[in-house]
């Protein structure tokens, strides 16, 4: 097979022998038109997310969302829990393997306001993020990037195997055009951001 | 449904409009939806711009492929993956069957990959007693169905919701009346035992960025998540030409692909993978192989005219607003990329005697050219196949020798103006019939007389 690599660089070269260069445009602008999303990156990331079949909900402190959370986290059976989230974000509810928690809870390592996207590492726990019917993730407000560019790029010095960017609950239209959710990653996902 | 060849286009169209009108119905209906949809996620962003900046980031990456691939697969070894290099789809097999093999590999799931489609990995792997299954809710009907994907994007827009009833009722027991929030969740169901028991998922690769190795995977559902962080090994097949040259470069294409594949404005998944999983990570894969792909692409890299096909994204929008494509779906093809970019890449993959007639079933209207995130001349390199076919002889003897006279007729302005005169005042089947643009246009339809004056002489005169 180092055989196939030698011939498949020397037939690129070979092609791009006559070719002229082109050189990189530089950085991308994401250029939009005025006004087209607002200024504030929480706002934006809210107005998107929500607009993809996500749920978002806004605290001031951890006080308030841990309150929150007693009561929400009380309406499932069990709950698969991401290594990092922090002890006062974590629910006093029966803990179970991510193949059958009802709930499971991830924390983001950034949000994305121009895709309505949250980042999530692999250092968390992948199958948290993605077997549970149910997906809440918390994430700062400090975290929430205006550009996926910036969001990249502030990530860039520290990957982890995998990221996944999730914009809203699992959806598909393949059985007659019809969207449903759900079908295989959560068909119900909460942002739930700290201010 | 067995796989055609592209030479029975003509025929497997025909047989198409006449035993199932239905798929015309459904595949018109869904490329409609699809492409208003793109016409929304473009209007929001400056898509003008951004096809402008994309182009050119693709050309800079495929004028310097060379470098980048190198690059890339340095940086996938830093993170522990390891990289493969497969000059055929054959080359391409072996290489998965060696895998297979020294891991006993005896179930694999799959995310939507048209790579896969292009080196037929599951009838292969089927052969070598490996079950695959097909996790993407569209390639799941199709693979129950035995069918090949009928869009780039959505393989099963071809079938209504009664054929999915009728399919899961047969396979997954579903009531006949089951609403589609029902039939998804049996197939959820089914198909998350195949996840927890796999012990291998494959992937394609929407984009692989050089300079940190990172391979980016685009879905809604979920499953290529799944596929590629569940199972104990990952196997990715990646096109040499889906490289960018840097990570932030991922931003505009994961963004403008999803507008004009979905309208979104990203896909509702996103895979950024590095490698498999680390010491610190509590789940992930233990091994990820990434899988370069040439089958061609080299081939038409080194074409003068027809290499910016390579920019190619695989968004399916020039599928959606082809009044062609909408008329048969992607079956009448005969080959894993269907509508306008397979007709322009299927001569340089398949070779131009295989890929006939693809390069003639278009209208040349151009609609193609107008929504493509990436600007590939499409119009234009459709001609520019057709000239090549007509010069190798591969077209009809009638359209060849029209082709010629006008070629020659064109150069030499006396000449052409004498031969509109001569096609004004014959009489019209003697004449019009020779025009090499009219074809098979006119077999079954009568070609309106000219007018006996010439736009040039009207324009001359001034029009009101």
């Amino acid at each position: 097979m180092g055989d196939a690599r030698e011939r498949i660089l020397g037939r690129v070269r070979q092609a791009l022998e006559h070719r002229d260069s082109v050189e990189h445009p530089g950085d991308f602008g994401a250029w939009r038109p005025d006004g087209a999303l607002p200024a504030d990156p929480v706002e934006a990331f809210t107005k998107l997310f929500t607009a993809a079949g996500g749920e978002v909900r806004h605290f001031d402190s951890e006080v308030a969302a841990r309150t929150w959370l007693d009561g929400f986290a009380s309406a499932f059976e069990t709950v698969s829990l991401g290594v990092t989230v922090e002890g006062a974000l974590r629910p006093e509810r029966p803990e179970a393997s991510p193949v059958s928690a009802s709930l499971g809870i991830s924390m983001a390592r950034c949000a994305v306001a121009e895709t309505g996207s949250l980042v999530l590492d692999a250092r968390d726990g992948r199958r948290t993020q993605l077997l549970p019917p149910t997906h809440l993730v918390w994430v700062r407000a400090a975290d929430v990037h205006a550009t996926l560019t910036g969001a990249l790029s502030a990530m860039k010095e520290d990957l982890p195997s995998g990221l996944g960017l999730h914009s809203g609950p699992s959806k598909s239209a393949d059985i007659g055009q019809i969207t449903v959710k759900g079908v295989h990653g959560p068909g119900r996902v909460i942002a739930a951001i700290l201010s | 449904m067995s796989r055609t060849r592209p030479s029975e286009y003509k025929a497997t169209a025909e047989g198409i409009l006449r035993d199932h009108p239905e798929m015309r119905t459904a595949v018109t209906a869904a490329t409609r939806t699809f492409n208003s949809h793109r016409v929304h996620g473009f209007g929001e962003v400056d898509a003008e711009r951004w096809r402008d900046w994309m182009h050119q980031v693709k050309n800079h990456l495929l004028t310097h492929l060379d470098t980048y691939l190198e690059q890339a697969e340095s940086n996938l070894v830093t993170h522990g993956a390891r990289v493969h290099w497969a000059e055929s789809a054959e080359d391409a097999r072996t290489i998965l069957a060696d895998i297979t093999k020294s891991h006993e590999v005896r179930r694999i799931v799959k995310g939507k990959s048209m790579l896969s489609e292009e080196l037929e990995l599951n009838t292969f792997l089927g052969e070598h007693g490996v079950q695959v299954r097909e996790t993407d809710l569209g390639e799941y009907i199709i693979q129950l169905l035995d069918e090949p994907p009928s869009h780039i994007v959505g393989p099963a827009i071809h079938r209504s919701l009664e054929d999915c009833r009728e399919l899961f009722g047969r396979e997954l027991g579903t009531p006949p009346d089951a609403s589609p929030e029902e039939l998804a969740a049996a197939a959820r169901r089914a198909l998350r035992e195949d996840f927890l028991k796999a012990d291998l998922g494959i992937s394609g690769g929407n984009f692989l960025a050089a300079d940190t190795g990172t391979l980016a995977l685009i879905e809604n559902e979920g499953n290529i998540r799944l596929s590629t962080s569940v199972p104990r090994i990952h196997v990715a097949f990646v096109g040499i030409e889906k490289l960018l040259p840097r990570l932030e470069d991922l931003s505009a294409f994961l963004q403008l692909t999803t507008r004009a594949a979905t309208g979104a404005p990203i896909g509702n998944y996103v895979s950024l993978l590095q490698g498999p999983r680390r010491n610190d990570e509590p789940h992930g894969p233990d091994e990820l192989h990434v899988v370069l792909v040439d089958n061609g692409r080299t081939r038409l890299l080194a074409d003068e005219r027809a290499w910016e096909a390579l920019r190619c994204v695989r968004c399916g929008a020039c599928l959606n607003i082809c009044p062609v494509y909408r008329q048969t779906g992607g079956h009448a093809y005969g080959w894993a990329y269907s509508g306008p970019i397979g007709a322009i890449l299927a001569p340089a993959y398949l070779g131009l005697e295989e890929a006939m007639p693809l390069p003639f079933a278009s209208s040349l209207c151009g609609a193609c050219a107008d929504v493509c995130p990436v600007r590939i001349p499409i119009p234009d390199l459709l001609v520019y196949w057709r000239e090549r076919a007509v010069e190798a002889g591969l077209t009809g003897r009638t359209e060849a020798a029209g082709m010629r006279a006008y070629a020659a007729a064109a150069e030499r302005p006396a000449l052409f103006g004498a031969a509109k005169h001569l096609l004004r005042h014959l009489p019209w089947e003697m004449g019009g019939r020779a025009l090499p643009v009219l074809g098979h246009w006119t077999d079954e339809r009568t070609a309106p007389p000219p007018s006996r004056r010439s736009f040039s002489s009207l324009w001359k005169e001034g029009i009101d």
